[in-house]
């Protein structure tokens, strides 16, 4: 059999496994467990084996990821969000469409501190649909921003699937944090000015006048605890006292803390943090896992190796090759999870783009190549048929009593979708915007 | 399985809580630095192999959840028995996944035994974290066996389909 052959058997082995709902983690475990094993045979894998599950949890790297996890949900039970919307709707709601506006800017704010788009999405959805149905709000709109608002939980630092690609790749996580703080300002900056426009181009999606809270002392004490956390979180790594991962330890006990503080903790809802943080962590570890074994397999038969040959002697505006990826996953994004498709194709694309010349030093490509990953990831959490962050709203809203459904809400994340695809663009045509805050970081 | 999920359930806990040392743990040895100029050698090798620990005491929690991602794309057409069926085979080769871990990891945590491997620094017996990640990876088998014989969560009775909104963490 031919190295294609077997690479191409091995995927859609992967595929058909998918296609049945088998967990995503196992289906690439047991197509990479067949492929390894008929191409080196079993002595060989239970090498690997042995060890494998150690070196992968046992790691001072990828502690950081449960850390993050642990002090976004942290965040989320810490009663921490509603004086957070409060001040974002003192700030925001003297506009038209503002109270929307607000939800942008505290998904931005909540986001500072979680790395979950989803968490974020979930805990904003919780305090402000409630205000943004009460003034008026369709359910098409509210629910359309509170999903896309979602988003910046990842789109600004910290961001799980950016560690995830830094560890995939052994890049400095806190230089692509770096990187992906203006994108994730502009995203910000985007999603106000689609609200802006589409309150203005379809009538009747918001009131026309928000009663707007006036700007006091109290609303603005709603930022202070998470401007405290995210200054010593970022401070410290950006300042040099510490790594990524303890910051993510320093940032989850303050957080906490910041939770006791506010009389918020009790231990049902410490229990809830825990579970929370079980299975978000429980699915990314086994996931690892399963792509390891996927990529040790797909490691064997040269085919990655050859394909970054391949396309680099094609001699295809490098770009274009980026814009490619990009597309794909697009399409790939619509069947499959996004942080599965990152460990399944990173490990593939990455020494792709790297043979190529972007006219930068290849730490750079690197970056910015992560930042533009990352934004498809935030597109893919948005568009169907299955954008996560729509289906969190969505429930979230429908279980309150709001009857919307579920098409209103897709409908709701278009213009956003619009946004993201202008931002994508742009970031994709000027690196600059990325690396700009990297320069600053020795 | 009421008794395996309350198990399973406590194996979150305990890990939480060993994450919530490793945050106090962190602090203390950042500000011990920071501040009092005194550093911990090898503070990070304890933050890793502690971290290892309470990564696999989450699998089993996870797995009781569902939280392990499907692909549910393809088979939104089909009925309600085939999809039981077809969750029934994933959680039977989850069942099998874990429990590869599980055997594999046995044997490896007893060659780290026999050779004394330990962290690099601290030299921290790394037998010990195999042993603490053992008996989560069994267990996370035996959930998926049991949700592949057709026992479940009572907390998944109302989302049966609903898998890992809440714990997606992207």
């Amino acid at each position: 059999m031919s190295p294609i052959t077997l690479a191409l058997l091995i995927f859609g082995l992967m595929l058909v496994m998918m296609a049945i709902r088998v967990p995503i983690a196992v289906s690439m475990f047991f197509a990479g467990a067949v492929g390894y094993l008929i191409q080196a045979g079993w002595a060989p894998m239970s090498g690997w084996l042995n060890t494998q599950a150690f070196a992968r949890f046992a790691s001072y790297d990828l502690s950081v990821i449960p850390l993050f996890i642990l002090m976004g949900h942290f965040a989320t039970q810490g009663g921490i969000s509603k004086a957070l919307f409060q001040f974002a709707a003192s700030v925001m709601g003297r506009f038209r469409g503002g109270l929307a506006m607000s939800s942008v800017l505290a998904s931005a704010a909540f986001g500072s501190i979680c790395g979950s788009s989803v968490a974020t999405a979930a805990t904003i959805t919780g305090v402000a649909l409630p205000e943004m149905k009460r003034h008026g709000y369709s359910g098409r709109l509210s629910t359309g921003t509170l999903a896309a608002g979602g988003t910046l939980g990842i789109l600004i630092p910290p961001s799980v699937p950016l560690v995830i690609y830094a560890i995939l790749t052994e890049q400095n996580i806190a230089k692509l944090f770096a990187a992906a703080m203006v994108p994730g300002l502009i995203a910000m900056v985007g999603y106000i000015i689609a609200i802006a426009i589409y309150v203005r181009l379809v009538p009747g999606q918001a009131p026309e006048h928000d009663t707007s809270e006036p700007f006091n002392r109290e609303s603005f004490m709603g930022i202070l605890p998470i401007a405290i956390i995210f200054t010593i979180v970022f401070g410290g790594i950006y300042g040099g006292f510490f790594t990524p991962t303890e910051g993510a330890a320093v940032g989850a006990f303050s957080t906490f803390i910041a939770a006791l503080i506010k009389r918020e903790m009790n231990w049902p809802k410490f229990k809830e943090c825990f579970y929370a943080t079980a299975e978000s962590s429980g699915m990314i570890f086994l996931i690892f896992l399963g792509a390891d074994m996927m990529n040790a397999s797909l490691a064997l038969t040269q085919v990655p190796n050859q394909l970054a040959a391949v396309v680099s002697g094609w001699g295809l505006a490098p770009v274009m090759v980026v814009a490619a990826i990009m597309l794909f996953y697009v399409v790939l994004g619509a069947v499959m999870d996004e942080l599965s498709m990152i460990l399944l194709t990173i490990p593939i694309f990455f020494p792709m783009i790297m043979g190529l010349d972007f006219g930068m030093s290849k730490e750079y490509t690197a970056i910015w190549f992560g930042i533009m990953v990352l934004m498809t990831v935030g597109f893919g959490m948005l568009a169907p048929p299955v954008g996560l962050n729509v289906y969190v709203v969505n429930g979230m809203a429908n279980s309150a009593g709001h009857n919307i459904p579920i098409a209103e809400s897709y409908r709701g994340v278009m213009p956003f979708l619009i946004s993201d695809t202008i931002r994508t663009i742009v970031l994709l045509l000027f690196p600059g915007i990325s690396l700009w805050l990297v320069k600053f970081i020795g | 399985m009421k008794k395996i999920e309350s198990l399973a359930a406590f194996c979150a806990i305990l890990a939480g809580v060993v994450l919530t040392l490793i945050t106090l743990i962190t602090v203390m040895a950042v500000l011990g630095r920071e501040v009092l100029g005194k550093t911990v050698a090898g503070d990070f090798e304890l933050v890793g192999v502690a971290a290892g620990a309470a990564i696999a005491l989450f699998l089993p929690w996870c797995q009781v959840k569902r939280g392990n991602i499907v692909v549910d794309f393809f088979t939104t057409g089909a009925s309600d028995q085939a999809i039981k069926h077809m969750d029934r085979f994933g959680s039977l080769l989850m069942a099998l996944m874990a429990g590869v871990f599980a055997w594999r990891s046995t044997l490896g945590g007893l060659n780290v035994y026999a050779a004394h491997s330990g962290t690099m620094m601290l030299d921290f017996p790394e037998w010990i974290i195999y042993a603490l990640m053992v008996p989560p990876l069994a267990l996370t088998s035996l959930v998926g066996l049991l949700q592949a014989l057709g026992f479940e969560s009572t907390a998944n009775k109302n989302n049966g389909g609903d898998n890992a909104t809440k714990g997606n963490p992207a």
